[in-house]
């Protein structure tokens, strides 16, 4: 698949398009800028506040100590013990979780069990918490209901494949 | 009140395991650590939010969403029977166009879009309130065809074939979709028999 052409080509087509209707491709890039840079600045304050918060854990041993914690009833879903930080990690920090699948592959080899397992979870996983916050800071709603366990029983769901797939 | 009560958690409890762990120094340093973090993340966003909504807006111009709009328009009703404006539906069509497309910084601003007009809808229609927790999962499960990122980890690492994943990703992925708006729906039905 030539990924690397997706955007060129959708690009090079929608200026196409736009030559052809004759619109004013400029002023409408730029009416629309000025809305995207509306949205980062209504984003930072929520971004501060969950990635002190994530921070801190990380700093702190927290996140270590939870994931030693749950390890063990993560376990039950059948994935090698070595993958089961990544469960936890995975739905709150992007980074934190991609170095752990590097180090993952360092350590057992990219084609290893564990390697596939994890990097099977990085691409079908998501940073869920984060998501949540950023799309929530565009609303005056602060309830974020039964959107949150859904996801995460969806992740889970998807871990569990995950397991089936490459034992 | 997730959001409160969670970051409180997140908080606080960081806070006394750094104390009790003698790491007490860490604390200041690692907050405002974060705090850095979030303004790099958003510059580093920024940039793509300017050049995707400008794109978007011309997008937009040419009625292409709208049509776009038509194609996904069954499955949406379903998901989504709350909405009934036409621009939020345009919205949540994009975000999903560009989630699936692997065009995560464009997805993003859309999806805000789409979650502004919701909230708004909501006065109307408390219904909306379903609609806005179905695109959070249908975000937080992250549909996407091709995991960019990982495959590009994977020949770093030198693997011998980094395509392996592809398949199981894919699999994955839409396992956890699937079970995640299974549930939403579930929930979606109880609440609004619950209210009557």
């Amino acid at each position: 698949m030539d990924n690397e052409l997706v955007f060129p080509l959708l690009l090079l087509a929608l200026l196409g398009a736009a030559a052809w209707k004759r619109l004013p491709a400029y002023d409408l890039f730029v009416c629309g800028a000025k809305q995207g840079l509306g949205v980062a600045v209504q984003v930072l304050p929520n971004l501060a506040g969950m990635l002190c918060a994530l921070s801190l854990m990380e700093a702190s041993g927290l996140t270590a100590a939870l994931c030693g914690l749950a390890a063990p009833a993560l376990g039950l879903l059948g994935l090698p013990p070595e993958v089961t930080p990544l469960l936890l990690l995975r739905p709150m920090s992007g980074s934190a979780s991609l170095g752990l699948v590097e180090s993952l592959m360092e350590r057992f080899g990219p084609d290893s069990q564990v390697g596939l397992i994890a990097c099977t979870l990085m691409g079908a996983g998501e940073t869920i918490f984060y998501t949540v916050c950023v799309y929530m800071s565009a609303t005056e709603e602060r309830r974020t209901g039964y959107a949150v366990p859904c996801a995460l029983l969806g992740a889970l769901a998807g871990a569990w494949l995950a397991g089936r797939l490459f034992s | 009140m997730l959001l409160q009560w969670l970051w409180w958690m997140m908080m606080a409890f960081s806070v006394a395991y750094a104390c009790l762990t003698g790491q007490a120094a860490a604390v200041l340093p690692a907050a405002l650590g974060g705090a850095a973090d979030a303004v790099a993340l958003t510059l580093r966003l920024c940039a793509g939010y300017l050049l995707f909504c400008g794109l978007i807006e011309i997008l937009n111009a040419l009625k292409a969403t709208e049509r776009l709009n038509a194609l996904l328009r069954p499955a949406l009703r379903r998901l989504m029977p709350g909405i009934e404006s036409e621009e939020c539906m345009q919205a949540v069509t994009l975000n999903l166009t560009a989630n699936l497309l692997g065009l995560g910084n464009a997805a993003t601003p859309s999806g805000i879009r789409a979650m502004a007009l919701m909230d708004q809808e909501r006065k109307r229609r408390p219904a909306a309130l379903y609609a806005m927790y179905m695109l959070l999962i249908l975000n937080a499960t992250g549909l996407q065809l091709l995991p960019t990122t990982v495959l590009t980890l994977r020949v770093a690492a030198g693997s011998a074939m980094p395509n392996a994943v592809l398949w199981p990703t894919l699999a994955c992925n839409v396992a956890s979709s699937v079970v995640g708006v299974r549930l939403g729906l579930a929930c979606m039905r109880r609440r609004e028999a619950k209210r009557g």
